[in-house]
C-alpha cells in the first residue's frame, strides 16, 4: 500500500469508471430512447404548438399507457432470456372481462382491477410453470396461452361491444387535481416499483439467469422460481394493460390484444433490452413504448400518411438496436486493451 | 479407510444413459489436508466435483461428511452442509458486479430486501479483504476483469461461505501468480478445513497436497502419499495398463516425401507461434490436455476461426483458410469433435450426409435421387466400412459409431488430400475404432496426409509418425516416433520436458 503501488491503482480505478459508466449506458439503453423521445417531442411541439397544451399531453399519455404496461412486462420475460406472446391473449380476455362485468363506483373499479389482475398472474403462472419446471420452450408455451385466452375472450364477448364503469373510463384517462394526468401517476408508479424490483434478490437473479443460466443455478440461484417469476410478473403487468386499455376505449372487443403483440416487443428493443437475455430494463421499455406511440402523432401531424408509420417505426428499431449495440462495443474493445 | 477423515467416498457411480463418467471411486479426506485428484482428461474429476457440489446426484455408492451421510440436493444444499467450489469453468455472472456475484443467491438480505449498493459494496469489500484480495473493485462489472480476476473472484466466492470441505477445480488455470492461493489455502486448512485439490499442475500439487488419489477411466486407482512416489509413477497410475488395440502397420517410408501442410507461426485465441510440418503419407498426432489451444488450432486449420498471426501453407504455398470452403478448396477436410453439433444434419439420410460434398456434381438438372447418393457412396462407405444397409438410414437412428464413420466417409467423399481430425475415437465402440485406425492407415499409404488430435494417448503411440504435444497454447515438445510412449507424452502434456518442469507464463 505504498504510494507507488496506489498511483497505478487510481489510473485504472479512473479508466473502470468510465469504462462502468459506458457499460451502463449500454445496459440501460434507457438513455437513448429517451433522447429520441425528447427529439421527436420538439419535433412535434414545433409542427403543432397545440402539442403542449394539457390536454393533448394527457391523451397522448392516455393512448401510450396501454402499450406501455405491456411493454413493462414483456421486459420481464425477455430479461430472463424468453419470450412471451400471451399479452395478446392477456390483454384481450382483461378488455373483455372489464366490459362484460362492469362494477361502477370507485370500489367497483378496484374490484375489476383485482379480476383482470387475478387473470394476468393465473395465465402469468401457468407461462412459467410450463416454461420454468416443465422446460417448454417459451415462444411454445406462451403461444398456447395465447390461443387460449383468445378462445376465453371469444366465449365471453362474441363481438365487440360491452361497456366499461364510468369510473374507469372517466376518472382513469383524466387528470388528478387537473393537473396530473393519471396515466403519468401510473407510468411512474411502474418505473419506481421496477426500480425498487431490480434490486431484490429475485431482481439480480433476473439479470443473472438470463445472462447465463447454468453459472446462475452454480451461484446459487434458483434458477426455476426466478423465470417463473418473471412471467407472473409480466402476466400481471398485461392484465393492467388490458384494464388502462379498457378505460381508455370504454368498450370490450375480443381482438383488442392482438396489434400489442409485435408492438410490444418492438418496445423492448426501442428501449434497449437485448433480445439474448440479461441485460436492459422496464424503463427503457416504458419510454419505447412511448417513443412509438408518439411517433405515430409526430408523423399524422407533419402529414405523413399513416401508412408510413410502421415503416419509420421499423427503422428507428433498427438504428437503435444497432447504436446500443455500438456503445457496447466500444465500451467492451476499450476495456480489453 | 479410516472414519476419522471428514469426507469419505465409497463405490461412488454416476451414469448418463449409456455412458458411465464414474465407475467406482472411493477416497477420504482428513479435515486439515489438502487432497489431490489426478487424473487424464475424462478419467471422471468433473463428475466427481458436480457430484460433491450438489449440481448432478450420483447413481450409486455412498457419501459421508463427518459420519453423515451426505447427499446433496443442490449448490445451496451443499453449501449448507460445509462445501463449497471453486469451479473450472468458471460461475460467475458476466453482467453483474463483484460485489453482487460474491453474495449471490442472497444480494439483499432478504427475499422481500432491496440491496443497497453501500451495504452491498461494504459487504464485499469485506469478503475480499479478508482473503486478501485489494486490489478488485467490488464495483467492477465481472466483464470487465481479467481472467485471472475472474479466478480470483470465483475463488473468494468459494472461501467465503466457510466451508468445511472447498473443492478448487483447476484454480491455477488462469492464475499467472500462485502466491496468493496457496497462502489463503494454508491459511484455511490451519483452521481445519479440508480441500480438494484439482489441477494438472504436478509440480503445485506436490508443493500443496499431501495425499493424492488417482483416477482412471472413472475407477479410482488408489490413493498414494506424494512423499513416497516419483512422477514417473504417478503417471503409469494414470494411464494404467489398457490391453493394446490392433494399429495396422505402416507399408511406406516417410523419410522424402513432400510438405502437405505447414503452419508458420501461427497464433490464435491462446495459441501462440505454433509451427509444424505434414508431409504427404504422414500421420501428425496433437497432444494435451483440456483446453491447452488445441481447439484453435483444428478450427483454424478447419477455416472455422481466423488465425490472427503466422501462415497456413498447403502444399508449400500459402493459402488462406478464412472459411470452411477455402479449406475444403485447399484440400482439408475437417473431422470435427462434436458430430452431433458440427458434424451432420440429423434428419438427413446417411447416403445425403456422405454425398453432401458431391451434391453439385452428382445432381442431374438440379435434382438428386437416392440411387444416386448410394451410388456415389460406395466407394468411401467401403473404406470406412461402413455397411451398405445403413445407407438409408436417418442420421438420427445411427448409432455414435456408425455416425461418425459416416463423417470419415464424408472426409474422403471430398477428395481431400489432408484430413484434420479432432478427437476421431471419443465415445466409440471398440470395433468403430478400429475402422477408424485402418481407414487412417490407407489414407495416409495412399498418400495423404492427417492431423489428428486424440484425447487417447494410446492411439497417438500407435498411430502417428510423430507427435506434437501442446500445452500453455505453444508447441511444448515435438516428440518423433522412436521415443513415442504414453508417459513421455503424458508427462510433456503436463508441462514437464526431460524431468524438468517447465512453467509456461500464462
Amino acid at each position: 500500500m505504498s504510494a507507488a503501488d496506489t498511483t497505478p491503482m487510481t489510473d485504472t480505478a479512473q479508466a473502470s469508471d468510465k469504462r462502468r459508466l459506458l457499460t451502463g449506458l449500454a445496459s440501460q439503453g434507457a438513455v437513448l430512447i429517451t433522447v429520441v423521445y425528447v427529439l421527436l417531442w420538439i419535433i412535434y411541439a414545433s409542427e403543432q404548438p397545440s402539442a403542449l397544451s394539457a390536454y393533448s399531453i394527457e391523451s397522448l399519455l392516455n393512448n401510450s399507457l396501454p402499450l406501455m404496461l405491456a411493454a413493462a412486462g414483456q421486459t420481464f420475460v425477455v430479461l430472463q432470456g424468453g419470450f412471451d406472446l400471451s399479452v395478446a391473449g392477456i390483454i384481450s380476455l382483461s378488455n373483455v372481462v372489464v366490459a362484460v362485468y362492469p362494477v361502477e363506483g370507485p370500489f367497483g373499479a378496484l374490484v375489476n382491477l383485482a379480476m383482470v389482475v387475478g387473470i394476468g398472474l393465473a395465465v402469468g403462472a401457468t407461462n412459467g410453470f410450463l416454461v420454468a419446471y416443465m422446460r417448454i420452450q417459451s415462444i411454445a408455451a406462451t403461444l398456447a396461452t395465447m390461443i387460449i385466452c383468445q378462445g376465453i375472450a371469444l366465449l365471453i364477448l362474441k363481438a365487440p361491444g360491452g361497456y366499461v364503469s364510468e369510473f374507469i373510463s372517466y376518472e382513469l384517462t383524466g387528470s388528478l387535481f387537473g393537473v396530473v394526468p393519471v396515466a403519468a401517476v401510473i407510468g411512474a408508479a411502474v418505473a419506481v416499483i421496477w426500480l425498487a424490483f431490480r434490486r431484490t434478490n429475485t431482481g439480480i437473479a433476473l439479470y443473472a439467469v438470463g445472462r447465463d443460466a447454468a453459472a446462475a443455478e452454480l451461484s446459487g440461484i434458483d434458477v426455476r422460481r426466478a423465470r417463473f417469476a418473471a412471467f407472473c410478473w409480466a402476466g400481471v403487468l398485461y392484465g393492467c394493460a388490458g384494464y388502462m386499455l379498457s378505460a381508455q376505449t370504454a368498450t370490450g372487443n375480443p381482438s383488442a390484444g392482438e396489434p400489442f403483440l409485435l408492438l410490444c416487443f418492438a418496445a423492448v428493443a426501442l428501449g434497449g433490452t437485448s433480445f439474448s437475455g440479461g441485460s436492459g430494463g422496464v424503463i427503457g421499455s416504458l419510454i419505447g413504448a412511448a417513443t412509438l406511440m408518439l411517433m405515430q402523432k409526430v408523423l399524422f401531424s407533419t402529414g405523413v400518411s399513416s401508412f408510413y408509420t410502421g415503416v419509420f417505426q421499423g427503422v428507428i428499431m433498427i438504428l437503435a438496436v444497432l447504436f446500443a449495440a455500438f456503445v457496447q462495443y466500444m465500451s467492451r474493445s476499450r476495456g480489453n486493451r | 479407510m479410516g472414519t476419522g477423515g471428514l469426507l469419505s467416498v465409497n463405490e461412488l457411480a454416476k451414469r448418463y444413459g449409456a455412458t458411465v463418467a464414474l465407475q467406482s471411486l472411493t477416497m477420504d479426506v482428513a479435515p486439515h489436508e489438502v487432497h489431490a485428484i489426478l487424473g487424464e482428461n475424462g478419467a471422471g474429476k468433473s463428475t466427481l466435483v458436480k457430484i460433491l457440489s450438489g449440481v448432478v446426484r450420483a447413481n450409486g455408492g455412498t457419501m459421508r461428511l463427518d459420519g453423515i451421510e451426505y447427499i446433496p440436493h443442490s449448490i445451496v444444499d451443499a453449501r449448507r452442509a460445509g462445501v463449497s467450489t471453486a469451479f473450472q469453468e468458471l460461475s460467475l455472472l458476466p453482467n453483474l458486479t463483484v460485489a453482487e456475484n460474491l453474495l449471490l443467491p442472497n444480494v439483499s438480505g432478504g427475499p422481500f430486501k432491496m440491496s443497497r449498493r453501500g451495504e452491498t459494496v461494504d459487504a464485499a469489500r469485506q469478503v475480499l479483504s479478508k482473503f486478501n484480495v485489494t486490489d478488485i473493485d467490488p464495483r467492477s462489472r465481472v466483464e470487465d476483469l481479467s481472467l485471472a480476476e475472474k479466478q480470483r473472484v470465483e475463488i473468494v466466492r468459494a472461501f467465503s461461505h466457510e466451508p468445511r470441505l472447498l473443492i478448487l477445480d483447476e484454480p491455477t488455470a488462469a492464475l499467472p501468480d500462485t502466491t496468493w492461493l496457496f497462502d489463503q489455502i494454508r491459511r484455511l486448512t490451519e483452521t481445519g478445513v479440508a480441500i480438494l485439490y484439482i489441477s494438472h499442475r504436478l509440480g503445485e500439487v506436490r508443493e500443496l497436497c499431501q495425499r493424492a488419489t488417482v483416477l482412471r477411466n472413472g475407477v479410482s486407482t488408489g490413493t498414494v502419499d506424494l512423499e513416497g512416489i516419483n512422477d514417473d509413477e504417478i503417471f503409469r497410475m494414470m494411464v494404467g495398463r489398457a490391453p493394446e488395440a490392433r494399429f495396422p502397420g505402416r507399408t511406406a517410408s516417410i523419410a522424402e516425401r513432400p510438405v502437405a501442410l505447414e503452419g508458420r507461426n501461427l497464433a490464435a485465441g491462446r495459441l501462440h507461434d505454433v509451427s509444424f510440418t505434414l508431409q504427404q503419407g504422414a500421420i501428425l498426432g496433437v497432444a494435451a490436455l483440456e483446453g491447452q489451444g488445441q481447439v484453435e488450432l483444428f478450427r483454424a486449420l478447419a477455416g472455422l476461426d481466423p488465425i490472427s498471426g503466422g501462415t497456413i501453407l498447403v502444399d508449400g504455398k500459402p493459402t488462406a483458410i478464412a472459411s470452411p470452403q477455402q479449406a475444403m478448396a485447399a484440400g482439408i477436410s475437417y473431422v470435427p469433435e462434436e458430430r452431433k453439433i458440427e458434424g451432420v444434419f440429423s434428419g438427413l439420410s446417411t447416403a445425403a450426409n456422405v454425398s453432401l460434398p458431391k451434391i453439385m456434381e452428382n445432381s442431374k438438372a438440379g435434382f438428386l435421387t437416392y440411387a444416386q447418393d448410394a451410388r456415389a457412396i460406395t466407394e468411401p462407405a467401403k473404406a470406412v466400412e461402413l455397411a451398405e444397409r445403413y445407407f438409408g438410414f436417418r442420421m438420427n437412428d445411427l448409432s455414435g459409431g456408425n455416425q461418425q464413420k459416416a463423417v470419415l466417409a464424408r472426409a474422403l467423399m471430398s477428395d481431400a488430400r489432408c484430413l484434420v481430425m479432432f478427437d476421431p475415437t471419443r465415445g466409440v465402440d471398440v470395433g468403430t475404432k478400429q475402422a477408424i485406425y485402418n481407414m487412417m492407415r490407407a489414407f495416409a499409404d495412399k498418400g495423404g496426409a492427417i492431423l489428428v488430435y486424440s484425447s487417447e494417448l494410446a492411439e497417438l503411440v500407435n498411430l502417428c509418425d510423430a507427435c506434437l504435444v501442446i500445452y500453455g497454447g505453444r508447441i511444448a515438445a515435438e516428440v518423433p516416433r522412436a521415443e513415442l510412449s504414453e508417459e513421455h507424452l503424458l508427462s510433456a502434456a503436463h508441462g514437464h520436458v526431460d524431468d524438468a518442469p517447465l512453467r509456461v507464463a500464462s
